[in-house]
């Protein structure tokens, strides 16, 4: 593999910041496999995007307008690989990027490496690092016996810098190709916010919080003075206390921010599995000999109504006073 | 009056996984799971698939079928049979060693022949496994059958040939609806998956399951370790966390000071 395309995702033209890594990332590949570094960007507000995206170390964006959900992202990124030649494929690893990256990888019979955490190159092939089974395992694997090769990277793993990038916009012509796929509508149900993968600090709520009332008010406040995100364990999604999309676990995200502050979660394995990898970890419990205390940096034993609040506004203070 | 539409043949994919609480292991020499002394169960996220495939079949009641379709080998056969104690009507095992170390594309290839070949109206998939974790099977499938993907369905109905769902994003959901057949995978928010009662368990035991090898499926190309497109060179196990410190905090005040201490030292303030 030569070439590195980052498929980049986006909403009405804002990017996911995933794909803004991607497209760092995107560089820095392509400048060890000697080839050069290509954006896609497709649908409703790729203009926009593509504009933001001159300001990343990109050789050539291209765009295309077709809104045609998953289908015209993945005849776009199918276009530029195979005029592009050997191509390394980067996606984000979030939903749609994994639509768009599967796809592509099965259209043209390639391989795909999902949720890599490090890229390792040799003599032009590509092997992908990614933590499996929870992270109690890291395998390495060789993208091989293909001209392409699609790899989903973590969010928040690899740096999005902005740099004097002057990427030559390309234009993709239409290809007139009706969607499999139709799109009624798209509701929002909660403001913006930023999810658990991609935010570098994340404070969670488990058991302990005891209803849905917390995870809106003192956990969502110290979340926010971090300029976080909050997340759950499994057994306050499946009370119902908050919406499974902030579930943190073996049947939700795996997630590795630079800090986790888990309030009143045991730590069982099953949660344990999806933030181990976490570079800091804070428990907030009642029990100082919950199993969290085996793997949390600090464990403070007290009462996490009482501590959360203190807390957050200490941090509000000591960030008040940098700013 | 509504146009007659015959009944549905829903399939539902299902892949076996160590349980979530067992200590996994990978077996250096051959690369592959540990799988001995290792209880192995359904894909948690699969029930959330036969769930939403039998609430489908039981709203639709019109002779509407669900098969369970499994890529594993003959050992996982009673666990298949689990998911037809929950009501689904019959199962197809692909059972090869040709198909031991498949990677993605490999899983994809002989698993999308095995669907075809039992000419599906819609295909029912969890989102992933809890072993491999990749999200990236339901859009393989939907790519290699030529169906539509409608991936991230948290809702789903059937209705004059076409399937239409909620797709979740990541601040509500979007309506999307396509022909059959094509391809959905359901999120954990779609059902709660029922337990199989008594007479479903008894039931199961007489139900078929169909065993099919890689030479029934006509693969022209070679899927398992050999034809891997993403091969795996190297695996290690990370260094254990260390156990930290733990603070007693009787007095909040004093605890939330000292979190503020340690984030000091560690340069998050």
């Amino acid at each position: 593999m030569k070439n590195v395309i980052a498929f980049i995702e986006h909403k009405h033209g804002t990017i996911r910041r995933s794909s803004l890594e991607a497209a760092t990332q995107a560089r820095a590949l392509a400048d060890q496999l000697g080839g050069k570094a290509h954006a896609v960007v497709a649908g409703d507000g790729a203009q926009q995007a593509a504009a933001t995206l001159k300001k990343y170390p990109l050789d050539q964006i291209h765009v295309s307008d077709e809104d045609r959900f998953i289908d015209g992202a993945v005849d776009a990124v199918e276009f530029v690989a195979k005029a592009a030649g050997p191509s390394l494929v980067l996606v984000g690893n979030t939903m749609i990027g994994r639509d768009v990256g599967s796809r592509f990888a099965a259209r043209v019979d390639c391989g795909v490496n999902a949720d890599v955490v490090e890229f390792k190159t040799e003599g032009g092939e590509v092997s992908c690092v990614m933590p499996k089974l929870g992270g109690l395992v890291i395998t390495t694997c060789k993208l091989t016996g293909s001209d392409y090769g699609v790899a989903a990277i973590r969010p928040n793993v690899f740096a999005a810098k902005e740099t004097s990038g002057a990427g030559e916009i390309v234009q993709i012509a239409s290809s007139g190709k009706a969607s499999t796929v139709t799109v009624e509508d798209e509701v929002d149900e909660a403001a913006a916010e930023l999810g658990v993968e991609e935010a570098s600090v994340v404070v969670s709520g488990g058991r302990g919080m005891g209803g849905p009332e917390p995870f809106t008010t003192i956990l969502k406040d110290l979340a926010e003075a971090f300029g976080g995100a909050v997340g759950a364990s499994r057994a306050a999604v499946d009370a119902g206390w908050v919406s499974h999309g902030h579930q943190v676990g073996q049947t939700g995200k795996t997630i590795s921010p630079q800090l986790y502050i888990a309030v009143g979660i045991s730590g069982a394995i099953q949660h344990k599995v999806g933030m181990r990898t976490s570079e800091t970890i804070v428990a907030i419990n009642k029990d100082g000999n919950a199993p969290i205390a085996e793997f949390a940096d600090l464990l403070v034993a007290g009462d996490a109504f009482a501590i959360v609040p203190e807390l957050t506004k200490l941090v509000r203070d000591a960030k008040a006073v940098h700013a | 009056m509504c146009p007659e539409v015959p009944p549905l043949k829903i399939l539902v994919t299902v892949k076996l996984v160590p349980d979530t609480n067992a200590d996994k292991r990978i077996d250096p020499a051959t690369k592959r799971l540990v799988r001995t002394g290792v209880e192995t169960v359904l894909n948690p996220f699969d029930e959330y698939a036969i769930e939403a495939a039998l609430q489908l079949k039981e709203k639709l009641n019109d002779g509407s079928t669900v098969t369970i379709v499994s890529m594993t080998p003959v050992s996982g056969k009673e666990i298949v049979r689990k998911a037809l104690a929950m009501g689904a009507d019959d199962a197809v095992m692909l059972s090869d060693d040709a198909v031991a170390g498949s990677d993605l594309w490999g899983t994809a290839v002989a698993l999308a022949a095995t669907i075809k070949a039992q000419s599906p109206d819609l295909v029912i998939t969890g989102t992933q496994s809890t072993d491999a974790i990749s999200g990236d099977l339901p859009g393989m499938l939907a790519e290699k059958l030529g169906y539509p993907g409608l991936t991230y369905a948290r809702k789903l109905e059937v209705d004059g040939g076409r399937v239409r769902v909620q797709r979740e994003t990541e601040t509500g959901y979007m309506t999307i609806s396509a022909a059959l057949p094509a391809v959905v995978s359901v999120t954990k928010s779609a059902n709660e998956p029922r337990y199989p009662s008594l007479k479903g368990i008894m039931g199961a035991k007489k139900k078929e399951i169909k065993q099919l090898a890689v030479a029934d499926l006509g693969l022209t190309v070679a899927v398992g370790t050999d034809g891997a497109k993403a091969q795996l060179t190297d695996l290690a196990t990370p260094p254990a966390r260390a156990k930290g410190q733990v603070i007693q905090a009787p007095d909040p005040a004093e605890g939330a000071k000292a979190i503020v201490q340690f984030l000091k030292d560690r340069k998050f303030l």
